[in-house]
């Protein structure tokens, strides 16, 4: 494999990585809790793309509708399982959010079937020449373009926005944001709206990607996306995200060059505890 | 401990400069502490007090300037070592252990090599001669009568008092104060400067950073003052309160 | 009978397990979502040993050691970060250990171990000698709880700085906790493997790390009982929900959350809230800190 057919892989895979890791770094910068359950939205986000696709012919209103619905189950996910332990230490909060990972496995298991499902025509599988000699599929320059398009947009939104300009007040300081009127339940419902609409996104890519979906396929990107959040120092956006493409890029030459070592998924973590012990608070942490 | 009296300083801080971001918050701090010595600390807000009480114990590292111990320079030791070699730090704001009644609060601080040591740690199961030396200690502070407590049960005045007994459990040569009397009423202000004044004894100097300047003035002989980082006098309370820079930095601020 | 003898050795080497960690987490406030890896780390050295020849009993000792060593080596790591760092940079050492073992043929990689010999005396003398070690472990515990490392250790897990201010050497102290439970961790592994009798990467992936955990919460954090009651009942509890297999992983996750959601304090804590009758105020101010 030519260097830069492993940097474009690198690439695609840290895309998908962006849109699960930054719903998790939002929440962690609002809450500071490390939510797991993350990826079952990202797993609900998929399987709503097949099923939807498949249904009804288009994989664009299959995208939105996945998104959407994935964004109210996040926002009712905050209503139920975090709202009532914010008062408790943050391990509480990760417990049962595992919990309700692992619960949820067992809900796609027993709603859909323990096997995969996957695209009755899988769409965007042309292949299409983007540099002499280099070809890729429709889906991953998809897969890039999007998670360019939701990132931009998310910024645009932080930066432009009344609810963005508060939502990063409130990171910076609580107490000062609500004291100078911002309504904070309200930021965190927007937070986990948008956080989930993204993960539902990563979900529908990767199922095009994988042209399957299947109950587990949430464990591996939710382990994977905490240690990306840390090692971009937690609750930074920016960090998530060059975290989730340097890490995209090194799994990818890591499972081609350290395979007798390594599998792929502890390359990730190997990676963090390198990086832990040089920067303990992360890689973009100040100071 | 005669080798110590070669040197007739307790602490000896010279030229300690600590920076925070390409700031100093700390700009070339000099002060000394004698034994027996009640030594006040005082400058406006943002003076920086609280850093350089953090560099002296050993919480931050400074970017400049040495720490000399009873002799010995501590610059480059850790925060542990430090108060194993005899410092003791009563912090600003409050941190008794809530689990733990105020008697075993202290006696913990009295555990000497159980503290460093694992093994003696685990070897050793009796407290009862940290117990009787808390229970002295927390009887000097005023506290005897809530020794079975919890701190979630005591107001702030008791908490502060809490503070220094657990300090003055570890046998410091130098006690740090930081702002024991902040937050307490008038009454309870001036009941806890007594107190302070009488806590420096042979082998034992106490630093006071304070800002109620009217029981600083009433308790310390000797004052340091601290303006922006930068050391701006040092001597006898009296000609260190007629000093112009010093009337300068206060004017303006309330006191 | 053979039955029982299963389900109750199960169940002591889960309290086993589950107190190695109550020493670390509970004890000395390390939070560790890894430490099935120390489970596996002893349950290899033991395995690989009796195969070679040696007698369980003899492999003990070098099952703690090992452990031991390379948990002393990541709890240095782990003195590096703190809180949700540490947390991750466990879980991170756990997904370490499964990718390495994969990988080693020596180790069995991917197939893992089989045909590990049983324990001398059969099933019989294992539970015997688990019930022993279990119970000599508990004891040490209650010990350690009374001595003053539990009561330095009581002090590091609620606030570290402080603990340093009073002159407390935190990070030899909490080495020391490493240390100990993950040798403990070692120790249940030897019999785990004897117990099953084959092992493989999955045996000790994240979900044993996290299962392991949450048996300490729902315990109680550092209540020695409460944690003995939460392994003997999360261990066992997979067998009654033999009946409702199909939703086993579903009724323990959401057992997990109703769990954190009404009993935080776990098992422990609620027996303390009956005893100690204490007035409202002070718990409240207690969780909001």
């Amino acid at each position: 494999m030519l260097a830069i057919d492993i940097l474009i892989q690198g690439f695609i895979q840290g895309s998908i990585y962006a849109l699960i890791a930054l719903g998790l770094t939002l929440v962690y910068g609002l809450l500071r809790i490390l939510h797991v359950a993350h990826a079952s939205l990202f797993t609900l986000g998929g399987y709503l793309g097949v099923l939807i696709t498949n249904a009804t012919g288009s994989l664009f209103l299959a995208l939105i509708l996945a998104m959407i619905t994935v964004g109210f189950v996040g926002m009712l996910s905050y209503r139920i399982l975090y709202r009532p332990l914010l008062s408790q230490p943050p391990l509480i909060a990760l417990i049962a959010s595992i919990g309700i990972f692992i619960a949820s496995e067992e809900i796609f298991r027993i709603i859909f079937g323990p096997f995969s499902i996957s695209y009755v025509s899988a769409p965007l599988q042309n292949q299409i020449e983007i540099l002499p000699g280099i070809s890729m599929s429709e889906a991953r320059i998809m897969v890039v373009v999007l998670a360019f398009v939701l990132l931009l947009g998310v910024n645009w939104l932080s930066r432009r926005t009344r609810l963005g300009i508060a939502t990063r007040a409130t990171v910076i300081d609580p107490d000062m944001a609500m004291s100078s009127g911002v309504n904070v339940d309200v930021i965190r419902y927007s937070i986990f709206f948008i956080g989930s609409a993204f993960a539902a996104a990563a979900g529908v890519m990767v199922s095009l990607l994988n042209n399957l979906v299947e109950p587990t396929m949430g464990a591996v990107p939710s382990y994977k996306a905490l240690a990306i959040i840390v090692l971009g120092g937690l609750g930074s956006v920016r960090g998530a995200l060059i975290a989730s493409l340097l890490l995209g890029i090194i799994e990818t030459f890591g499972t081609i060059y350290l395979d007798d070592l390594l599998d792929r998924d502890s390359i990730a973590f190997a990676f963090l505890i390198l990086v832990l012990m040089i920067r303990p608070k992360g890689i973009f942490s100040k100071g | 401990m005669t080798a110590a009296k070669t040197s007739p300083l307790l602490l000896d801080v010279k030229n300690v400069t600590v920076t925070f971001g390409g700031l100093n918050a700390v700009d070339g701090a000099r002060l000394a502490l004698e034994d027996n010595q009640l030594l006040g600390f005082i400058g406006p807000n943002g003076a920086g007090k609280t850093t350089l009480m953090r560099a002296i114990i050993g919480m931050l590292t400074p970017s400049s300037g040495q720490i000399i111990l009873d002799g010995q320079d501590i610059s480059n030791r850790r925060l542990v070592d430090r108060i194993n070699l005899g410092m003791a730090l009563a912090q600003q704001i409050i941190k008794p252990l809530k689990d733990m009644t105020l008697l075993d609060n202290v006696a913990l601080a009295a555990g000497g090599n159980k503290l460093l040591s694992p093994i003696k740690a685990m070897i050793h199961r009796s407290r009862q001669h940290e117990q009787d030396i808390a229970h002295g200690l927390l009887t000097e502070v005023g506290l005897a009568d809530a020794i079975y407590k919890y701190p979630a049960e005591l107001p702030l005045g008791f908490l502060k008092r809490l503070e220094v007994a657990r300090a003055l459990a570890r046998q410091p040569k130098v006690l740090l104060l930081d702002e024991p009397l902040a937050g307490l009423s008038i009454k309870e202000a001036e009941d806890m400067a007594d107190l302070i004044m009488g806590l420096p004894c042979k082998g034992r100097g106490v630093i006071l950073i304070e800002h109620n300047l009217s029981q600083v003035r009433r308790i310390c002989k000797t004052l340091y003052v601290q303006n922006n980082g930068r050391p701006l006098a040092f001597g006898a309370t009296d000609d260190v309160l007629e000093k112009r820079e010093v009337q300068m930095a206060y004017l303006g601020k309330s006191e | 009978m053979a039955y029982e003898m299963i389900v109750l050795t199960n169940m002591l080497i889960a309290i086993l397990f589950a107190q190695s960690l109550n020493l670390i987490t509970g004890f000395c406030g390390q939070v560790s979502l890894g430490h099935a890896a120390f489970l596996g780390i002893g349950a290899y050295t033991s395995a690989m040993l009796t195969k070679a020849g040696w007698p369980l009993a003899a492999t003990f000792i070098p099952a703690m050691v090992i452990a031991g060593m390379i948990g002393m080596i990541v709890g240095a790591a782990s003195l590096r970060v703190r809180h949700d760092f540490l947390a991750i940079t466990t879980m991170g050492v756990s997904f370490l250990f499964t990718g390495i073992i994969r990988k080693q043929d020596m180790l069995g990689g991917e197939m893992g171990i089989a045909g590990i010999p049983a324990a001398y005396g059969g099933r019989v003398g294992l539970l015997l000698m688990t019930l022993c070690l279990t119970i000599l472990f508990i004891i040490i515990m209650i010990y350690v709880k009374r001595s003053w490392m539990g009561y330095v250790f009581e002090s590091i897990a609620e606030d570290e700085d402080t603990a340093g201010v009073l002159g407390i050497d935190v990070r030899r102290f909490k080495l020391f906790a490493f240390v100990l439970g993950t040798a403990g961790a070692g120790l249940a592994g030897a019999l785990y493997a004897h117990q099953v009798r084959f092992i493989g990467p999955d045996s000790f992936g994240f979900v044993e790390s996290v299962t392991v955990l949450s048996m300490v919460i729902v315990g109680g954090i550092g209540s020695i009982w409460g944690v003995t009651i939460a392994a003997a009942l999360l261990s066992v509890m997979p067998q009654f929900f033999q009946v409702i297999d199909d939703y086993k992983l579903l009724v323990y996750g959401m057992l997990l959350f109703f769990a954190m959601r009404f009993m935080p304090d776990g098992l422990g804590g609620l027996a303390k809230r009956f005893r100690q009758n204490r007035n409202p105020d002070s718990s409240s101010e207690r969780s909001q800190a």
